[in-house]
């Protein structure tokens, strides 16, 4: 099966990360997409990425 | 012409070839000359138009001399340029440039070539007075060919795919030659060679008051060190590029110095305690070695590069008390390449 693997990016950069899947050959592999912007942001704002992306990671990977 | 460039017929005015390259996203939004066949051939030469470079991010198309071709002429270039040009690609395309973070990342960076040797006097690429400047058919239209080169080729469009926050003048043009016969150190590479260095534009050096080496330098690495550049930070891939004005170099050169003792001295001095440091910047997200992570001394003055040898002295530029700090984008590296591997 191989190692789970997949791609996160922040919204601003969600476009470079789409096409970085694609020139690479690997299209089909999950991104996670979170609210930009990544530095400089409180423990809560940073909690809440966190928070998107576990949420997106669940989904991806389906019921247990 | 190969197959995998497209021909375009546009009027035969300087107006609609313009408007044609703007609006296809193909140019830096300045006049271009139109890319015949007849001029890229001349640009061409005896070289080989499907040879390849390789894959340049961030769109990893092929860099075919061909392609290179195309937008030296759209550039302005002579085809006696065109060796650099390709030396250039080449020095970029080194891993240890890592093009890809330089072309997308939100860093003001723009790759810096310097040409090293008697080739690049010969087609009348400046070193002298105003060497970052424009009035010089060589620096200017190299240097945009290159930057026409990582945008058409690469695909590094501003805010699409080049994520540079700011972006930089530096991104039109940013070539100068090593003022050689000024330096007290001879070249910083020997023969006819380029060097690429993934920059922030140069940064002033302001210093009409020192008579001595220790005086100069001590301004350099005061410029050298400040809260908000990226050198540093991601530490194994820091670099600084000191350019000395002839003057400055004379003067430490005159106390002794060579450039071995520049690099080392910019090395101790050009630091910040680690109580400034904790201020901003990129606190908390630095990657440094365990034994400076291991530091708790708020007085400690932690290096900004991993050795001497980070930090690359060239003397270029013409009269006056003035030299230059350029701060690497802290995930590339300086490459050369010898011209002989161009065109």
């Amino acid at each position: 099966m191989g190692t789970a693997a997949g791609l996160i990016a922040t919204t601003a950069f969600q476009g470079l990360a789409v096409h970085q899947l694609s020139a690479r050959g690997v299209a089909g592999l999950p991104l996670l997409v979170i609210e930009h912007p990544l530095g400089g942001e409180r423990p809560e704002s940073v909690a809440r990425r966190a928070q998107q992306a576990v949420e997106q990671l669940a989904s991806l990977l389906g019921p247990a | 012409m190969s197959t995998a460039l497209r021909l375009i017929e546009v009027d035969d005015a300087p107006e609609a070839v313009l408007e044609a390259f703007v609006a296809r996203e193909w140019c830096d939004g300045l006049p271009i000359v139109p890319p015949t066949e007849d001029r890229v051939q001349a640009m061409l030469g005896d070289a080989d138009p499907e040879r390849t470079l390789g894959a340049m991010p961030p769109l990893w198309r092929m860099a075919t001399l061909e392609a290179l071709a195309v937008n030296a002429v759209m550039a302005g270039c002579r085809p006696e340029y065109f060796p650099v040009i390709v030396a250039a690609v080449d020095a970029m395309q080194d891993p240890a440039f890592n093009l890809y973070g330089v072309q997308a990342t939100t860093h003001p960076v723009a790759p810096l070539v310097i040409v090293h040797g008697a080739y690049g006097r010969r087609i009348g690429l400046h070193s002298g007075s105003g060497c970052f400047g424009p009035g010089f058919r060589a620096n200017a239209t190299i240097g945009r060919a290159l930057r026409l080169i990582l945008m058409n080729v690469g695909g590094a469009w501003p805010g699409r795919h080049d994520m540079a926050t700011q972006g930089s003048p530096a991104k039109f043009s940013y070539c100068i030659a090593e003022n050689e016969e000024a330096s007290p150190w001879g070249p910083l590479r020997d023969g006819d060679t380029v060097t690429v260095y993934g920059g922030e534009g140069p940064h002033n050096v302001n210093d009409h008051a020192s008579t001595t080496a220790s005086g100069i330098l001590s301004t350099v690495s005061h410029t050298a060190a400040t809260l908000g550049s990226n050198v540093g930070w991601y530490f194994a891939q820091s670099q600084l590029l000191i350019v000395l004005g002839p003057e400055h170099a004379r003067t430490i050169a005159a106390d002794g110095l060579t450039r071995a003792d520049v690099q080392r001295f910019v090395y101790e001095h050009a630091r910040l305690p680690l109580a400034t440091l904790k201020l901003g910047g990129m606190w908390g997200m630095h990657d440094w070695p365990a034994w400076m992570m291991a530091l708790r001394d708020d007085e400690a003055r932690p290096p900004q590069v991993p050795s001497p040898d980070d930090v690359l002295v060239v003397v270029a530029g013409g009269a006056g008390k003035h030299s230059s700090v350029v701060p690497n984008t802290c995930f590339s590296r300086a490459v050369s390449r010898s011209l002989r591997a161009g065109a």
